[in-house]
C-alpha cells in the first residue's frame, strides 16, 4: 500500500515535470535572450531607424526624412574618401592576412615538433588588445624612437616619416591590423586542415604526387569552406577595425587613414551628426552582409 | 627520414615566431630602457642600462589603481554573468526540443557578426535615454551582451556532445534540473567553460569602443582607455612609461592564457570552424 502511494506521488511528479518541461527551455534561454535582444538587436535596429530621421540637437523634433540622409552622405567628399581608404585598408589586410595565416596554418599543420608551443604562440596577438597593438606599432614605426627607422639609420639610410606620409601610414595600419587579426584566421584554417583525412596524402604520395600537387589539388580544394570563413573573418575584422586605427594614427596624417569605422565615430562623437553616423553604421553592416554572402558563394563546398 | 624536405615547412614557422614576437619583444625591452637609450642608434634589443623607472612611474601614477580596478571588476562581472547565462541557454538548446528552438538559437547567434564598434552610436543613445551613461551597469550589460552569442554557440556545441545517459540516470534518481546542470553538465564541460571564460575575460579586458563612447569621467576609465589617453596627456611622450603601461595591460590576460593555453586553443579551434 505504502509503495503504491509513493509510486503515485512519483508518477504525479513525473507528469508535472513533463508539463513543466515544455516551458523549461524558454526559462533557461530567457536571460541570454534578454541581453542579446535588449542590447544588440535593439541597438542595431534602433541605429538603422535613426538613419531615416534627422536627429539634430538644435532642432525641437526629429522629422522622418526617409533616405535623404543616405543621399546626402553618399555624395559627401569625406565619406567617399573614407570609403576608398577603407577599401585599400581591407584589401591590404585581407591579402597580407590570408597569405600569412595560410602559411602559418600549413606550417603548424605539418611540423609536429613543439607543435603545441608554436600553436600557442600563434594565438598570442589575439589576446593583446587593439589599443596595445596600436601603441606597439606606433612605437616600432616612430620617426625618432622606432626600431624600423633606427635600423634604417644604422644601414646608413634616410629616416622615413612612416606616420607622416599618407601611403606609409596606410601600410603601417595594415601591418598592425594584420598582426592583430591573423591569429584567428590561422586557427580557422588549421582547424580545417586538421579535419582532413591523413590517408588521402598517403594515397597521393604513393601515386607519386608532389608536395605542391598535394597542397593545391588536395588540401586547398578540401578546405575551401574554411578558406571562405577565414576570409570572411579577415574582411569583417578589417572593415570594422576601430581599436587599432584610432590610437595608432587617429585617422592621420590628414585623413589618410580615416577608415569607415573611424569616420562613423567622428560623425557621432565629434560632429554630433548622429543620423549620419547611423547611416554609416547601416552601410558598414550592409557591406558585411554583402561580403559574407559573396565569400560563401565563391567558396561553397563542392562536396 | 624526410628531414631535408620537411625543412621547407619550418620557413613559415620561423616567420611566424619573428612576426609574432618581435613587436612585443621590442616593446618589453624598451620599457626597461632609460629615456635616453630609447633614442640610441644602432638600436639594441637588450637594454644597455636596464632600469625599472618606467614601471615605478606607472604603478604610482594617479588613478592607475582605479583603472586596474575598473578593468578587473568589469571583466570579472560581465564574464561571470555572460558565462552563467550562456550555460543555461546552451543547456536549453542542447537538451530540449521545443518549437522556437531554431529561431531563438539564430536570434542569439546572429549578433555575433555585428561589429561592436558599429554599435556605439545607438548604444550611446540608448544608455543616454535611461540616464546610465558613465556608469558600471551600462558597461557591464553591454559587455555581457556581446559575449553571450559566442559563449552560447561554443557551449551548445559542447553540451550536445556530452552523452545524455548520465543525466537520464540522475533524473530517474530524482535530480532536479539545477542539480543536473550543476553536478553533471558543468563538471563534464570544464574545458568548454574555461574556453568561453577566457574568451569573455579577454573581450572585456581589452574592450575599447564601448568604454570610449559610454563613459566621460576619468574615474570610469579602463586600462585600454587610459592607454589611449596617455598619448594626449603627455606633451613629449615618455616612451618607456607608455610601453610599461602597455606591458602591464597585456600581462594579466597573457598569464591567464599561458595557464590555460592547451584548453583554450583546442576549444577555439573547434569553436572557430563552426
Amino acid at each position: 500500500m505504502a509503495e503504491t502511494t509513493t509510486m503515485q506521488v512519483e508518477l504525479k511528479k513525473l507528469n508535472r515535470y513533463k508539463r513543466l518541461k515544455k516551458t523549461i527551455p524558454y526559462w533557461l534561454i530567457l536571460p541570454s535572450l534578454l541581453f542579446v535582444v535588449g542590447v544588440l538587436w535593439y541597438s542595431v535596429l534602433y541605429g538603422i531607424g535613426m538613419s531615416f530621421f534627422r536627429i539634430d540637437l538644435a532642432l525641437p523634433d526629429n522629422p522622418f526624412v526617409g533616405l535623404e540622409n543616405y543621399f546626402n552622405l553618399l555624395v559627401e567628399e569625406r565619406f567617399i574618401h573614407s570609403f576608398q581608404r577603407s577599401l585599400i585598408f581591407v584589401a591590404g589586410s585581407v591579402g597580407l592576412g590570408f597569405v600569412l595565416s595560410f602559411a602559418f596554418a600549413h606550417g603548424l599543420y605539418k611540423v609536429k615538433t613543439f607543435a603545441g608551443s608554436f600553436r600557442g604562440l600563434a594565438l598570442v596577438p589575439y589576446l593583446v588588445s587593439g589599443v596595445a597593438t596600436a601603441i606597439m606599432f606606433r612605437f616600432l614605426f616612430s620617426r625618432t624612437v622606432g626600431f624600423v627607422n633606427q635600423f634604417l639609420v644604422t644601414l646608413g639610410l634616410e629616416r622615413i616619416e612612416f606616420l607622416g606620409e599618407a601611403n606609409w601610414a596606410m601600410l603601417v595600419i595594415i601591418l598592425a591590423n594584420t598582426w592583430f587579426i591573423v591569429p584567428f584566421s590561422t586557427l580557422i584554417l588549421l582547424g580545417g586542415m586538421q579535419a582532413l583525412d591523413p590517408d588521402l596524402f598517403e594515397v597521393a604520395l604513393v601515386e607519386g604526387a608532389s608536395k605542391l600537387t598535394i597542397l593545391f589539388r588536395i588540401i586547398i580544394p578540401l578546405i575551401k569552406p574554411m578558406i571562405g570563413i577565414s576570409m570572411i573573418w579577415l574582411t569583417f575584422a578589417s572593415f570594422n577595425m576601430f581599436d587599432v586605427v584610432l590610437p595608432l594614427t587617429a585617422g592621420g596624417p590628414g585623413r589618410a587613414t580615416e577608415v569607415l569605422a573611424l569616420y562613423m565615430y567622428r560623425l557621432g562623437f565629434d560632429f554630433l551628426r548622429f543620423s549620419d553616423g547611423a547611416v554609416v553604421m547601416t552601410i558598414i553592416l550592409l557591406l558585411n552582409i554583402i561580403t559574407s554572402v559573396f565569400y560563401l558563394r565563391v567558396f561553397k563546398s563542392e562536396v | 627520414m624526410k628531414l631535408g624536405r620537411d625543412r621547407l615547412y619550418w620557413i613559415p614557422l620561423v616567420i611566424l615566431v619573428v612576426w609574432t614576437i618581435f613587436p612585443l619583444l621590442w616593446g618589453v625591452s624598451s620599457s626597461f630602457k632609460t629615456y635616453a637609450d630609447i633614442y640610441r642608434v644602432p638600436p639594441s634589443i637588450i637594454p644597455p642600462d636596464p632600469e625599472i623607472r618606467a614601471y615605478q612611474v606607472v604603478l604610482t601614477s594617479r588613478g592607475f589603481s582605479t583603472y586596474v580596478f575598473n578593468s578587473t571588476f568589469l571583466a570579472l562581472t560581465s564574464s561571470f554573468i555572460a558565462v552563467a547565462c550562456s550555460i543555461f541557454a546552451a543547456y536549453g538548446f542542447a537538451r530540449f526540443k521545443f518549437r522556437l528552438s531554431t529561431a531563438l538559437f539564430l536570434l542569439i547567434l546572429i549578433p555575433r557578426i555585428i561589429p561592436r564598434a558599429s554599435l556605439i552610436i545607438p548604444l550611446f543613445q540608448m544608455w543616454a535615454s535611461v540616464g546610465l551613461l558613465d556608469s558600471y551597469p551600462a558597461l557591464i550589460v553591454s559587455y555581457t551582451a556581446t559575449a553571450i552569442p559566442f559563449n552560447t554557440m561554443v557551449l551548445t556545441g559542447f553540451f550536445r556532445g556530452v552523452p545524455p545517459a548520465l543525466e537520464d540516470a540522475a533524473s530517474i534518481d530524482g535530480a532536479t534540473l539545477w542539480q543536473r546542470i550543476r553536478y553533471i553538465m558543468i563538471p563534464m564541460s570544464i574545458p568548454a567553460i574555461i574556453t568561453v571564460s577566457v574568451m569573455s575575460l579577454r573581450e572585456a579586458w581589452n574592450e575599447f569602443p564601448f568604454v570610449l563612447a559610454l563613459t566621460t569621467s576619468t574615474r570610469m576609465r579602463t586600462l585600454p582607455y587610459q592607454l589611449f589617453m596617455l598619448r594626449d596627456a603627455m606633451g613629449i611622450e615618455d616612451w618607456p612609461v607608455v610601453l610599461a603601461f602597455t606591458v602591464l595591460t597585456i600581462a594579466p590576460i597573457l598569464g591567464f592564457y599561458i595557464i590555460f593555453q592547451k584548453r583554450v586553443t583546442s576549444g577555439l579551434v573547434s569553436g572557430a570552424i563552426k
